[in-house]
């Protein structure tokens, strides 16, 4: 270089400001830039975060006017209430700040180049904590904020509510942000290579465990109808101790909701100086070992596993046995990259897991059997929740298997087969492996409710309907709005093409679900029987099964003859 | 010394990634580091650059201890990883903006050198766009005009040709050169040997962990006491090294580390 040289003794100035800029900055830029280039995009995002909070809201609003129906139990049940949102979202957010910070500290390229920088290693532990904490509270902003406004109206309170109420918020989210992040550190240093599914297992495992605590808590309280609510609360006492964070919040919030503001102040000023307290001491642990840590993350041998990959094959060839040779090899290698990425098959294990957990103890809160009102019913809402799960499921994971498919194409497009095979492939183990999950659930709904044959056949007839419809908007969307250019399947299933996926199954779902809702209304009210089908019924039926396969095989030819004329 | 390494051994578990290295590379050099796929080039530069420590020995940059005082030797420093880094959401202009900063140069100056890089390295077309939207070439003469912003006193580069067209390879080449010049070190990891063979002072060859030969290309041809290209000698002493190791001969081999 011809230019006088520079004086980098300064080089200290960097750090945790000019860190924060630059990611302030790069959200400003995405946010431009999508605001220029699909501003439909962000007129759906910013519609559909309204309906949500709206029903919400709506749903919030309902439960508190119920509640105050009941006046003496209402002033024990609403502190529970956000006992157990607090310790859920503890939890949830724990879990959420530990997968962010672990991508940010440990797997992107960026803490490689930053720790190559001056960059003071606290200034990058702390900009990761941030992030993180900003990324995963999404969820806390979306259930909270409608669930305060539905208790500040209905409960006629002051300002001073809201701002204890939004304070107490900030306050807490830091915390689980913190241990997310020591968590993080943790599985980098102890269990690298394997520490993203090690956390996903961990989440799945104990939410298994939350709810099998739950739902044994409401099975004891059960046994004694007289005195279920106490004995309810009672089996619920655990989530009230004194050391938990949302206790702490919880206490600051029925301060305000009840006018003792001496005991809303102590607990919110509780609630901060500890969520501080955690976070000086993350960042400080975190940010010593960090070279090490990453070290460890980054370089760590890949476990010695042989995949022989016999049992993968015996599962495609029974599966598939109807495909031609060189689509089931397709279909395998699809079979294998699913079962061997637990982020794939964990989601639909976890809800539909719950599910299936709830639907066991099911029989247990009427030994004696459902009345046919509240058999129609709970049938109704089982295939509803295992409709809603198969469309973020097929939304999240289906949909990007052909954009992912196009890195591909110089191998695939070389094979003896007409590229409709690859698309026709892709639905095959989709609807697969939907269809086989959604039909044990709905097996187990049936047979806790007892469902008589001619409606049990009914839910079936649904639920692989509903598969099909799923997976064909899915394979066929993304094969009609591909992006071949990202890598990323989240990324894919945020696109353009990814957005429409997930509004035409959710409206697929929600008329599956409202022909389904007449023809349980008209069983029980109209028929007063699960077991009769009158005409009416028969064509409501029909139609919900040909909503299904129509959509689905629409959905499919035009994915099949988009894939077919594409330029990779 | 720029870069002094003293018997540095790094293990992943059972396997030895770099066994015994010891270098020292100066100012006005540029150095080249050769090898295999696999051979603890990238695991060398990493602790080269504070991403790894090594299990035995130690790593010092213009003086300082990697591991000691790692912040100082780094802001004397600058890395270009194989796989060039870039935030795809900000422009050219504004990665660089913040690479000046980062390294705590004054605006004037973070101006002046953004000017004279970009000029050099024909960035003008793309600056002001987002970097998703670059080429790999484009993306790494952007790094490449990032790691110079602050004029690092040492320059370690992984690969740097890799997407580069003719032309941009000539500048690059030229960038080096004059960088090196300047009183500063350039360290090169690479597989182009004809890039080595007419750009570097000083080559090491490493394999399987070990460097197998060090010098100036005259050392290297003296050694095998012939004329022969840096391509033979390359595969010649990977060879030899390999045909040791399974036949058990034990040999210095021309090591002069």
């Amino acid at each position: 270089m011809s230019s006088p040289p520079i004086d980098v003794s300064r080089h200290a100035a960097a750090g945790f400001p000019l860190l924060l800029a630059l990611k302030l900055r790069l959200i400003r830029n995405r946010v431009r830039q999508t605001a220029e280039s699909s501003p439909l995009r962000v007129v759906l995002i910013v519609l559909f975060v309204l309906a949500i909070w709206g029903t919400l809201y709506g749903l919030f609003d309902r439960i508190f006017v119920t509640l105050n129906m009941f006046r003496e139990q209402s002033v024990v049940v609403i502190p529970y209430i956000f006992h157990i949102f607090f310790v859920a979202m503890t939890v949830l957010l724990a879990f959420s700040s530990a997968i962010l910070a672990y991508g940010g500290l440990f797997l992107r390229h960026e803490p490689a180049w930053l720790l190559a920088s001056p960059v003071s290693q606290r200034s990058i532990v702390g900009v990761v904590l941030l992030e993180s904490i900003f990324y995963a509270s999404w969820s806390l902003l979306l259930l909270g904020v409608p669930m305060m406004v539905a208790v500040g109206r209905i409960e006629d309170l002051p300002w001073s509510f809201y701002v204890t109420f939004a304070v107490a918020f900030l306050g807490f989210v830091p915390i689980p942000g913190a241990l997310g992040l020591m968590a993080a550190w943790a599985a980098a240093m102890w269990a690298p290579r394997s520490a993203r599914r090690m956390v996903v297992l961990v989440a799945g495992v104990l939410l298994l465990c939350g709810l099998a605590w739950w739902a044994r808590a409401w099975g004891t309280a059960s046994a004694d109808p007289d005195r279920w609510l106490d004995r309810f609360l009672g089996e619920l006492a655990l989530l009230r101790g004194a050391l938990l964070p949302s206790t702490w919040v919880t206490n600051a919030i029925r301060g305000a909701l009840f006018g003792q503001g001496g005991s809303a102040a102590f607990y919110l000023y509780v609630t901060v100086a500890n969520a501080l307290f955690l976070c000086w001491l993350a960042v400080h642990l975190v940010a010593r070992y960090l070279p090490v840590a990453f070290a460890r993350a980054s370089a760590a041998p890949a476990p010695s596993i042989r995949y022989g990959g016999a049992l993968t094959r015996w599962l495609s060839d029974l599966l598939f046995f109807y495909l031609p040779r060189p689509v089931r090899v397709l279909v395998l290698k699809d079979l294998r990259t699913f079962l061997r990425d637990p982020l794939q098959w964990s989601q639909l294990a976890i809800l539909l897991g719950l599910l299936a957990l709830y639907l066991a103890y099911l029989p247990r809160m009427h030994p004696s059997g459902f009345t046919v009102p509240w058999q129609g019913l709970i049938a109704f809402l089982n295939y509803g929740a295992i409709s809603l799960i198969l469309s973020t499921f097929t939304s999240r994971f289906v949909f990007p298997m052909v954009s992912l498919e196009g890195r591909q194409m110089w191998l695939v497009s070389l094979w003896p087969l007409p590229r409709s095979a690859v698309v026709w492939a892709k639905f095959d183990f989709a609807l697969a492996v939907t269809a086989a999950a959604a039909l044990a659930v709905m097996a187990l709904s049936i047979r806790a409710l007892r469902l008589p044959l001619p409606l049990a056949l009914v839910q079936v007839a649904a639920t692989l309907s509903t598969c099909v419809g799923l997976c064909g908007l899915a394979i066929g969307l993304g094969a009609r709005l591909p992006s071949y250019n990202e890598r990323s399947a989240a990324r894919i299933a945020g696109s353009l093409g990814g957005t429409v996926n997930l509004i035409a199954s959710m409206a697929l779902v929600l008329l599956s679900v409202t022909l389904m809702g007449l023809l349980s209304y008209r069983n029980v009210y109209v028929l007063q029987s699960l077991a009769r089908m009158d005409a009416l019924n028969l064509v409501l039926y029909m139609l919900q099964v040909l909503l299904g396969f129509g959509v689905g095989a629409a959905a499919m030819r035009v994915g099949t003859r988009s894939f077919e004329r594409a330029e990779f | 010394m720029s870069i002094l390494l003293e018997h540095v051994t790094k293990r992943f578990g059972a396997k030895v990634a770099v066994d015994d290295v010891s270098l020292d590379v100066r100012p006005r050099e540029v150095f080249a580091f050769l090898g295999p796929n696999g051979a603890g080039k990238t695991t060398t530069i990493k602790m080269m650059v504070g991403l790894l420590r090594p299990d035995q020995g130690s790593v010092r940059v213009c003086g300082h201890d990697m591991t000691a005082n790692g912040r100082e030797a780094r802001a004397a420093m600058a890395y270009v990883p194989d796989l060039p880094f870039v935030y795809d959401k900000l422009s050219g202009r504004e990665f660089l903006q913040f690479v000046g900063r980062m390294y705590g140069l004054a605006d004037v100056d973070a101006r002046r050198v953004t000017a004279e890089l970009v000029e050099r390295l024909k960035l003008h077309d793309f600056l002001d766009q987002l970097a998703e939207s670059y080429s790999h070439g484009m993306k790494q003469k952007l790094v490449l005009a990032a790691a110079l912003m602050h004029q690092p006193r040492v320059l370690v580069v992984d690969e740097p040709m890799v997407g580069l067209d003719p032309r941009s390879v000539r500048v690059v080449k030229e960038l080096f050169r004059s960088h090196a010049d300047a009183g500063n070190t350039v360290f090169l990891s690479t597989h182009l040997l004809e890039i080595a063979e007419a750009l570097a002072d000083r080559i090491a060859i490493i394999h399987r962990g070990r460097i197998v030969a060090i010098g100036t290309l005259d050392d290297l041809q003296r050694e095998r006491q012939s004329r022969q290209r840096l391509e033979d000698i390359f595969m010649q002493l990977t060879e030899e090294a390999e045909e040791e190791r399974h036949g058990g001969r034990v040999s210095d081999a021309g090591a002069g580390a």
